[in-house]
């Protein structure tokens, strides 16, 4: 077995380092919360510094302006661009969508599209979520008919991230009338420009904004925005559903290692002229334990890298490494507003506040992760069901 | 990266899986755990014809000479099957020692060894339970005389050796004795998990410059690598025994049917079965992580493997204890053998190293001051 990378690799992951270096990502303006998954903040300035790089398109086949390298050259991107605290909020929307534009959009998806998205331009919101329609998405009750040369959408969305400052959103919706359940559905996108769209925020726990309800009134979006057969959207979002989930969680283990070192950090200064909380045997017994938990974790996402890349079925470690991801960066987080005692409420900017305010926001956030992208509770029964082949719980008929 | 087993370690662990399972079924495991002197000498011979304890000897002393991902691959399957042998502390950690210390005694051992003549253990623990340089009191002088005791020595009944590690005048030194050298009593440890476990004590032991392992003052620098290789086997053999608690409680939740449906169709159970798989799978990928690690001679395996040993232990005793829930009152008899995974698993736990001294490794290793 080899866990390392080839020099190519290496030398790649050093490329990603200098670039850092010359540009400090504290330098570039935000424009979206951070939502602690380990991307940062949502930076369309960041973000287009990745497309002059042309890190952004470099992983798609030639003929789409790519340069056809592995996958394992974003891994290594992202893994970099964790490591360091980059806002990079909306690049694995972009991985997503550029390349389910690239296996099922039209040839005129791909001319519009896939350009701004490699210039860092175009990112992302996921229109999947209904009000009624959350861990049983096949409620969902957005739908369009087709006019002419557009399909007229209707319907609401709700929990889209930055759906507010992104460009396009990826919008299920019933698109067969007659269907029921997963037949009829498609995927459309849709421009966040068009006329009867309403994006409105939701303001959460931390006081910041990172969700939007989307009102869609008779949205006219062209015909060909239909990401692969119309009435296969869900599916199509099936077969995506192990490489959405890594990309959406896979940069967790290096973000919640630069955590710990944060409180590493934190434990070794004196505490007004008395010993270092790393003095403690039980707060030194406790950060190490969450540092073998966060070498488990990442040994398990390289383990699904390694079974995605091969096209060996993933769903079950993709699954468990999500759960262990989510509920382990509630533990770190909270250890973090343990040690910090008092302190540890203190925002951001805020008088006396410690580790720059970062474990207070980055403590409530956590307390999303285990809910978004399929709750803990769906990850589970899927591992159950599709890894170990358990039976499904009967399904109960409206 | 390539996380896929190299071909001579899917032969061995097909190999391994097709023996235990015919040679070494749970009833035979049972059987051997209820013996207070409980030792398959047969089950020994024939390892040894298949080149198991010769795994880390080097061709030219007649062993196979082969990797730590062979030693992974062999102890997982071992974990699987429960199977009860001094393997580890004879064909890993002692092996590892003797093969670092070199000389004639050592290498003579080694060929012994390498075809299942001879066993080796080990006597490091004494009271304070700690795997420490700095916490062994015993005096070891050579030539000179060996007195006190030794605690938590493995199959002592089935040893003809014994690697000592104590306190000599210039530090930590390893003596290389035979069991039948005069003075050395084994007094059985009563004990839960099954495994053999003894008190050495040595009366007046008479020993020569020829017994010192290695350097004298150098038998830390012998010990310490050769446990940390302990401790990586010990981590794949943890993940060996819950990776089979795992298959046990799925095939139990797919046919205990209750309430006229399987209870694994219950999401109570299914989450909990959901949990198994993840504390499996994780410990797995992070002992090979370190496998890894210590072959290609990466600067930070001493942390690496201490994380590995600390977090399968935990994960693997979550398996064991999570399967006692799913498994129901079934698995709470002596002829059900999920007790015998769940020892194995604890046993294990605390081989090499447990998890406060482990942990204690990655504090420093993350820069705790």
């Amino acid at each position: 077995m080899d866990f390392g990378f080839s020099p190519a690799e290496q030398a790649f992951a050093e490329e990603v380092r200098d670039f850092l270096r010359a540009h400090p990502p504290e330098t570039f303006p935000e424009d979206g919360t951070d939502a602690g998954y380990g991307s940062g903040a949502h930076s369309r300035a960041f973000t287009r510094a990745l497309g002059e790089r042309e890190w952004l398109s470099m992983s798609w086949p030639r003929e789409h302006g790519g340069q056809a390298r592995p996958m394992m050259y974003q891994l290594i991107l992202l893994q970099e661009l964790a490591a360091a605290g980059a806002p990079f909020g909306p690049l694995p929307g972009c991985l997503q969508v550029s390349d389910s534009i690239i296996r099922n959009g039209s040839d005129a998806l791909r001319r519009e599209i896939l350009p701004q998205v490699a210039r860092g331009d175009a990112t992302f919101w996921q229109g999947y979520s209904e009000p009624d329609a959350g861990s049983d998405l096949l409620a969902l009750k957005t739908h369009a008919r087709l006019d002419g040369d557009h399909w007229v959408l209707d319907g609401r969305k709700i929990w889209s991230s930055h759906a507010g400052i992104a460009t396009y959103g990826t919008v299920l919706a019933r698109t067969d009338p007659a269907s029921t359940r997963n037949r009829g559905l498609s995927m459309l996108m849709v421009d966040n420009r068009l006329p009867g769209m309403d994006v409105r925020p939701i303001r959460s726990l931390t006081g910041q904004v990172y969700h939007y309800e989307i009102f869609m009134d008779g949205v006219r979006v062209p015909r060909d925005w239909v990401m692969g057969k119309p009435g296969e959207g869900f599916s199509q979002l099936l077969k995506g559903l192990d490489t959405d989930r890594f990309w959406g969680r896979f940069y967790k283990a290096p973000f919640l290692r630069r955590i710990l070192g944060l409180l590493v950090e934190y434990a070794n200064t004196p505490v007004q002229g008395g010993p270092p909380l790393a003095r403690d045997a039980a707060v030194r017994r406790r950060l190490a334990h969450a540092a073998t938990e966060i070498a488990a974790l990442r040994a398990l996402f390289h383990r699904a890298a390694w079974l995605i890349e091969r096209g060996l079925p993933a769903t079950g470690t993709v699954s468990a490494a999500k759960v262990m991801a989510d509920e382990l960066g509630q533990r770190v987080l909270s250890l973090g507003m343990e040690l910090l005692g008092p302190y540890g409420v203190l925002r951001a900017g805020s008088r006396w506040a410690r580790l720059r305010g970062e474990i207070e926001h980055q403590y409530q956030t956590s307390w999303g992760h285990t809910l978004a992208g399929g709750t803990s509770e769906i990850q589970r029964t899927t591992i159950a069901v599709r890894a170990l082949g358990l039976p499904a719980e009967p399904r109960v008929r409206a | 990266m390539d996380l896929s087993l190299s071909p001579a370690q899917q032969i061995l662990q097909q190999s391994a899986r097709t023996f235990l399972q015919q040679r070494c079924p749970p009833g035979r495991v049972q059987e051997l755990a209820l013996d207070p002197r409980g030792f398959a000498a047969d089950l020994w011979k024939e390892i040894a014809t298949l080149g198991w304890p010769g795994l880390l000897i080097s061709p030219e002393l007649g062993g196979s000479g082969g990797s730590v991902g062979e030693v992974l691959a062999l102890v997982e399957e071992l974990g699987r099957a429960c199977f009860p042998s001094p393997f580890v502390g004879s064909a890993v950690i002692a092996t590892a020692a003797l093969a670092a210390a070199g000389g004639r005694r050592a290498r003579e051992l080694l060929s012994a060894l390498a075809v299942g003549e001879r066993i080796c253990t080990l006597a490091v623990l004494e009271e304070s339970g700690q795997l420490d340089p700095d916490a062994l009191a015993m005096p070891v002088t050579a030539p000179g005389r060996l007195s006190g005791s030794k605690l938590f020595v493995p199959d002592a009944h089935a040893a003809t050796d014994v690697i000592v590690l104590g306190r000599g005048p210039a530090g930590s030194t390893a003596l290389l004795l035979p069991m039948d050298r005069g003075g050395i009593e084994a007094r059985p440890l009563d004990c839960m998990t099954g495994d053999k476990l003894f008190e050495l004590a040595f009366t007046e032991v008479d020993t020569r410059p020829e017994d010192i392992l290695g350097a004298p003052g150098g038998g830390w620098a012998l010990l310490g690598p050769a446990f940390r290789l302990g401790a990586l086997a010990r981590s794949a053999e943890m993940v060996g025994a819950a990776q089979r608690v795992l298959e046990l409680c799925v095939e139990h939740a797919r046919v205990r049917v209750q309430g006229g449906r399987p209870i694994g169709g219950y999401q109570a159970v299914q989450h909990a079965c959901a949990d198994l798989f993840r504390d499996v799978e994780s410990a797995r990928w992070l002992t090979w992580e370190a496998g890894w690690q210590v072959e290609a001679g990466r600067p930070d395996v001493d942390a690496a493997v201490a994380a590995t040993k600390a977090y399968c232990g935990e994960a693997a005793l979550r398996v064991a204890r999570r399967g006692h829930q799913i498994m129901g009152a079934i698995g709470y008899s002596e002829e059900h053998p999920l007790h015998l995974f769940h020892k194995r698993i604890l046993a294990a736990s605390l081989d090499a190293g447990d998890a406060a001294l482990h942990l204690e490794t990655v504090a420093r290793a993350i820069g705790l001051s």
